[in-house]
């Protein structure tokens, strides 16, 4: 009898650790979550088209490419 | 008398206890039996908690993969005024940390009558932090999702935006809110004193919400609304709008309005700047539904293109005279010199021979007078003429007294374009596309033809792009006028264009609303389309097809 309310008493310490535990993986996985979209935002942003060409052009002092300077080859067979 | 004394100290003790006893057997009988259910209901109500485990929202992304619209965490900082020890001092603090007005915080954390209160909604996490390292009493914090758009004022208009809760409160984000909000999962758990979960009884897991992929390509899309606002700037027009359209399959590459705003400070943009004036703004579209006029009598065998005609410099039409724009004497004149020169009366001379009904039929057909289906919330179908007076014969087949979207305007020209066809225009990749044959692949490449010349000779040369070949159409409506007729001083300009013409990759709509210094297509909407097919062919590595000068 003794032996069995140990183990029942074992088994709820048990699940309350796991819980505690499941508790705290729980809040990390939200903050690395958090942690994720906002450094997929901040790629994004950083990555965008307007906010490249402005450091290219004030950064590098570059210009976007003359078409007239462009070469196209034709691979196709004629 | 010892022992007399000692009895009655033990009888004393005995009625003490059984009184005792008597106490604590009520007091257990009233607890558990006469006050069971409302102290069990307290208990659940400490220890339990059914939350709400919000589902994320999903992004928005362009056609390669780039987050448009996304979402961020936030932290949510509310308080419990009647716990609150300190309110001014609380304000002060919290004020500090969050970058808020102390005074207006004071006025809600001092009002004891509540018992929760919001300091801030969606704060920014790092104030939020700082202030919750204080560890003021009665402040608490709560995680949240914030949207965000990462790329600011980039395609806004379309993408609309969502407000404190989440939701989409316009553009894509209201159209597509289903998909991308999800659903709330649910959980009900026992906490012990410190908040901490200790058992799961229940749980509905959230069902996140889906990402949406646009066709728009931000890269292109930038450009546009780059070009739009120089060109607003230069003619200080009040406003402006750009489609851009793939004519093979419907996509939307871009779609710029002008003025724009950040999405991310949508509460401080008017409604004048939110609107996505590409679908949900009509113009008359002047010249550019000439096309139509010539298609139609193409299609219905009434002509050729080489059919000439004799044409005066105007015309009349019951009760008006409609002149020539750019011609002050008699002409003959080819129907493909109609449409490349732009020509009223050849133009209304065409529509008179198909009369009302055909010519109402194939202003349908080309989708005009309904919506295009794009899939954007608030499109306006456009207004067709509901009554015809006699001169409407005269004024319609020349864009006046219809109005358009800029996306319809955009769509027919992509029939054209692409052999006859004419696709839905759609925002949103991965689902099917409705597709009409509108006029044969034969009186395509013949308006092709013509159009060519539009900018070859014509009236859109200012839309030439070095190396390719563009067809296109110019023009020039004046605005109605609030008391009757049309404005003298208030004008749209537009080009739409095709390139390259022998292949056509792109089409490209520009409309200028309002410009002042010069009103004409040619000169105000034509560089603008020429700006932005440039840029978008060597974007899209398009090689030229026009030959080289000798």
């Amino acid at each position: 009898m003794g032996l069995l309310l140990a183990g029942v008493v074992a088994l709820n310490v048990t699940v309350l650790r796991l819980n505690l535990r499941f508790d705290a993986l729980a809040q990390e996985r939200a903050q690395l979550r958090a942690e994720n979209a906002e450094l997929s935002s901040e790629l994004a942003a950083r990555a965008s088209s307007p906010r490249t060409s402005s450091l290219a052009r004030r950064g590098l002092g570059l210009a976007p490419a003359d078409p007239s300077t462009l070469t196209y080859l034709d691979l196709s067979e004629r | 008398m010892t022992a007399r004394l000692s009895n009655r100290r033990i009888r004393l003790l005995l009625i003490f206890f059984v009184l005792a006893f008597l106490g604590t057997f009520g007091r257990a009988v009233w607890l558990q039996a006469v006050q069971a259910q409302p102290l069990d209901r307290m208990a659940r109500g400490q220890h339990h908690a059914t939350i709400e485990v919000p589902a994320a929202r999903g992004s928005i992304l362009d056609r390669n993969g780039v987050e448009l619209a996304i979402g961020k965490q936030a932290i949510t900082v509310y308080a419990n005024p009647r716990h609150v020890a300190d309110p001014r001092a609380t304000a002060i603090a919290a004020g500090r940390a969050l970058h808020l007005d102390p005074d207006r915080l004071y006025g809600k954390l001092a009002d004891r009558t509540r018992g929760f209160v919001y300091v801030a909604r969606k704060a920014d996490p790092k104030r939020a932090e700082a202030l919750k390292a204080l560890d003021l009493t009665g402040l608490g914090f709560y995680p949240e999702e914030r949207r965000a758009y990462p790329q600011g004022s980039v395609a806004a208009h379309v993408l609309g935006f969502a407000g404190l809760d989440n939701r989409g409160l316009s553009g894509l984000e209201l159209a597509h809110d289903k998909t991308l909000g999800g659903r709330n999962g649910r959980q009900t758990i026992v906490r012990d004193p410190f908040g901490r979960t200790l058992d799961v009884l229940s749980a509905v897991p959230p069902v996140e919400g889906r990402n949406v992929r646009l066709t728009l390509d931000n890269t292109l899309q930038a450009n546009a609304q780059s070009v739009l606002q120089r060109t607003v700037r230069q003619w200080g027009a009040k406003a402006a709008s750009a489609v851009v359209l793939d004519p093979n399959t419907g996509e939307v590459l871009a779609m710029a309005s002008e003025p724009g705003f950040d999405a991310n400070r949508f509460p401080e943009a008017s409604e004048e700047t939110t609107r996505n004036r590409a679908v949900t703004d009509t113009y008359e579209p002047g010249s550019t539904l000439k096309v139509v006029a010539v298609a139609a009598a193409l299609s219905e065998g009434l002509v050729a293109s080489s059919t000439s005609f004799l044409l005066s410099p105007n015309i009349h039409v019951a009760d008006r005279v409609i002149h020539e724009a750019h011609r002050d004497r008699t002409e003959q004149m080819t129907v493909a010199e109609i449409l490349s020169r732009s020509s009223n009366v050849g133009t209304i001379t065409l529509a008179q021979l198909l009369g009302r009904s055909r010519l109402e039929t194939w202003i349908e057909r080309f989708g005009f007078g309904k919506k295009t289906g794009v899939d954007f919330p608030g499109e306006t179908s456009g207004i067709l003429p509901f009554y015809w007076s006699g001169s409407t014969i005269g004024t319609l087949p020349i864009g006046h007294g219809i109005a358009v979207t800029p996306v319809q305007m955009a769509a027919a020209y992509a029939t054209v374009a692409n052999g006859g066809v004419w696709l839905r225009p759609h925002l949103v990749s991965g689902r099917p596309v409705e597709r009409r044959r509108v006029v044969s692949k034969g009186v395509s490449d013949q308006l092709m033809s013509m159009l060519r010349d539009v900018v070859i000779e014509g009236t859109g040369t200012e839309a030439e792009v070095e190396g390719y070949e563009v067809a296109g159409k110019t023009g020039t409506a004046a605005k109605p006028d609030p008391r009757g007729g049309y404005s003298k001083s208030r004008y749209v300009a537009s080009f739409v264009g095709v390139v390259p013409a022998s292949a056509p990759k792109l089409v490209v709509l520009v409309t200028v609303d309002e410009p002042r210094g010069a009103i004409w297509g040619g000169i105000v909407a034509a560089p603008a389309f020429q700006q932005i097919a440039h840029f978008a062919l060597q974007y899209l590595e398009i090689p030229p097809d026009a030959l080289p000068p000798r």
